[in-house]
């Protein structure tokens, strides 16, 4: 279910990306998708009924089965340059509103 | 010497660079300047990361082939930060988190490390197009490039579900002894659509029209030589030791290849703006090296990849440097080399280069290269190749017919371009005529291409 809900969620970010015309509208349909795809990523370690794999001097668990910690790790790192990535679209957003003085690619007058 | 230093050193020094902004040129030449001697310094092997061995931890590699790559991308980046020092020393933080991201990229022996290298890398040279002044082109390569990474990262995943490792070298193992080679499709098409964004390959290059028609002397031999050959090398890799190839699934990706050749071509041939005939041609380049790798002849594209980032970076230089007030139309360019012969030749010889003419290397790797493939019988590469080569031979030969006319041109090219990029072009002519160090190279290459002995500890 949640790998139906992230896949689903990247479709309609790339759906986004391809028909919309306006900047900060692809850039929010950017971030859907990839928001998709950390949901995927994340729901490929998930194990129904595990538990976090903590092991410490205080925390020990003897629980059979446990969820994978590494996908956790990786949207960790992805969700990061993610947001990287968005801002330094938001930041081209910018430029180009002061030389177009808009946000509608169609309005632009060239491509 | 730890090879981790090439990514660490650039690093570090680019946090450096923020505290201390009058220091960041000199240490932009510095950390450049340190990777390229302690090239020599450095052996073949692993390096593990964070004490963990492979494949549960993060491993960098060094082979023959890697080292090559290092060579090729670190020397072609401090040619062009040397001359654009002066001109874009704001750049100096940014360039040096490229430096890190594409060494990075070139060593790892880890799926999900070269993603972050691959955003690491990306997120510059965003940053690096951002002084072509269009905004919009660099917003469209953004997008592009993003999405390009998010594919590779779906399909990275997918592979970590199905075999439950990120290492190359383990996953290589796992799908070799796999029955049904076929489960393995979907994460390789992803994989493969997502780094086609970053080599320019068709459909996924519009981009590329952008960010090289209005590139200047930094963007421009950046994004079309070093880049492209850093970004070729690794695909190819990944191509070389995890891809399965076989029967109508290398067909396909085949004739999608030849496609995005062929499609290069027409264009390029038809453009009448110089920057857009060597972007065309360029994006026809980088399918022709794709190709060769999905063929199996990792070796010679390699040394296709070293021969066209030279070129490159050669043309776009000089076109970058002589269309500086934006005109590139071929006749406005008309008689640009009549007062600039050094220049000129260096150019010439770059042209003759990649049109695959005796003399230079191009020739030599494109002989090779059908050789192999005429033994092999795919007759689809051949095709590509010999058809590529005569539309470059005619859109360049008309290109240099112009540049090279009797009209006057008051352009003069500054000292410094003018010796750099003859002596590239002399490395060109050095390899078309001697072909005793490519075939000791290639030797020591090919030792370590085939098998994932090398991956694992």
């Amino acid at each position: 279910m949640l790998q139906i809900a992230g896949i689903l969620l990247m479709m309609l970010g790339l759906y986004g990306i391809l028909t919309n015309r306006n900047i900060i509208k692809i850039i929010l349909a950017l971030n859907i998708l990839e928001i998709g795809l950390n949901i995927f990523i994340i729901s490929i370690g998930f194990v129904r009924g595990g538990e976090a794999p903590l092991f410490s001097s205080e925390v020990s668990s003897n629980a059979l089965v446990f969820v994978d910690p590494l996908p956790q790790a990786l949207v960790l790192t992805a969700i990061v340059i993610g947001v990287g990535t968005t801002a330094l679209g938001l930041a081209f957003a910018k430029q180009i509103y002061a030389k177009y003085q808009t946000f509608e690619l169609d309005e632009m007058g060239e491509e | 010497m730890n090879i981790a230093l090439f990514v660490a050193v650039p690093l570090g020094l680019a946090f450096v660079s923020i505290l201390h902004k009058k220091l960041a040129p000199i240490l932009l030449v510095v950390a450049s300047l340190f990777i390229l001697v302690a090239l020599s310094f450095t052996e073949y092997g692993i390096t593990i990361i964070g004490g963990f061995d492979a494949p549960y931890g993060i491993v960098l590699l060094l082979d023959p082939y890697r080292l090559l790559g290092l060579y090729i991308v670190n020397i072609l980046f401090f040619i062009v930060i040397m001359l654009n020092l002066k001109t874009y020393q704001k750049m100096s933080t940014i360039l040096l988190v490229s430096l890190a991201g594409l060494n990075g990229l070139l060593m790892t022996g880890d799926l999900f490390n070269l993603f972050v290298f691959l955003e690491i890398s990306g997120i510059s040279a965003y940053l690096i197009t951002s002084t072509n002044k269009n905004p919009l082109a660099s917003f469209q390569y953004l997008v592009a490039g993003t999405l390009g990474s998010s594919l590779y990262l779906f399909g990275l995943i997918l592979l970590y579900a199905m075999f439950g490792t990120l290492n190359i070298g383990d996953l290589a193992t796992q799908i070799g002894v796999l029955d049904n080679k076929s489960v393995v499709l979907l994460p390789f098409l992803l994989m493969f659509l997502g780094f086609g964004v970053e080599v320019k390959l068709l459909p996924l290059n519009s981009w590329v029209k952008g960010i090289l028609s209005s590139a200047n002397t930094l963007s421009g031999p950046m994004i079309a030589s070093v880049y492209a050959a850093a970004m070729s090398l690794v695909f190819g890799r990944i191509l070389n030791d995890l891809f399965v190839f076989e029967g109508r699934f290398q067909l396909i990706v085949s004739f999608i290849l030849l496609l995005s050749i062929l499609a290069g071509e027409a264009m390029a041939y038809q453009s009448t703006k110089i920057k857009e005939i060597l972007l065309y041609s360029s994006v026809a380049q980088a399918g022709l090296v794709i190709l060769l790798f999905v063929s199996g002849l990792a070796s010679w594209s390699l040394f296709m990849v070293m021969a066209n980032a030279i070129s490159k970076m050669i043309l776009f230089m000089v076109i970058a440097e002589a269309a500086k007030d934006g005109k590139d139309d071929l006749s406005s360019l008309k008689g640009l080399f009549v007062k600039n012969k050094t220049i000129g030749l260096s150019f010439t010889f770059a042209s003759l280069s990649v049109i695959g003419l005796p003399l230079f290397m191009g020739f030599v790797v494109k002989m090779n290269a059908l050789e192999f493939l005429f033994a092999e019988q795919l007759y689809l590469a051949i095709t590509a190749i010999l058809l590529a080569s005569v539309v470059e031979g005619i859109y360049f030969i008309r290109m240099l017919l112009e540049l090279w006319s009797s009209s006057e041109h008051s352009f003069t090219f500054p000292a410094k371009m003018q010796y750099i990029l003859i002596v590239l072009a002399l490395v060109l002519v050095f390899f078309g005529l001697t072909i005793e160090p490519i075939e000791a190279l290639k030797d020591g290459i090919e030792s370590t291409l085939h098998g994932g002995a090398l991956w694992l500890v």
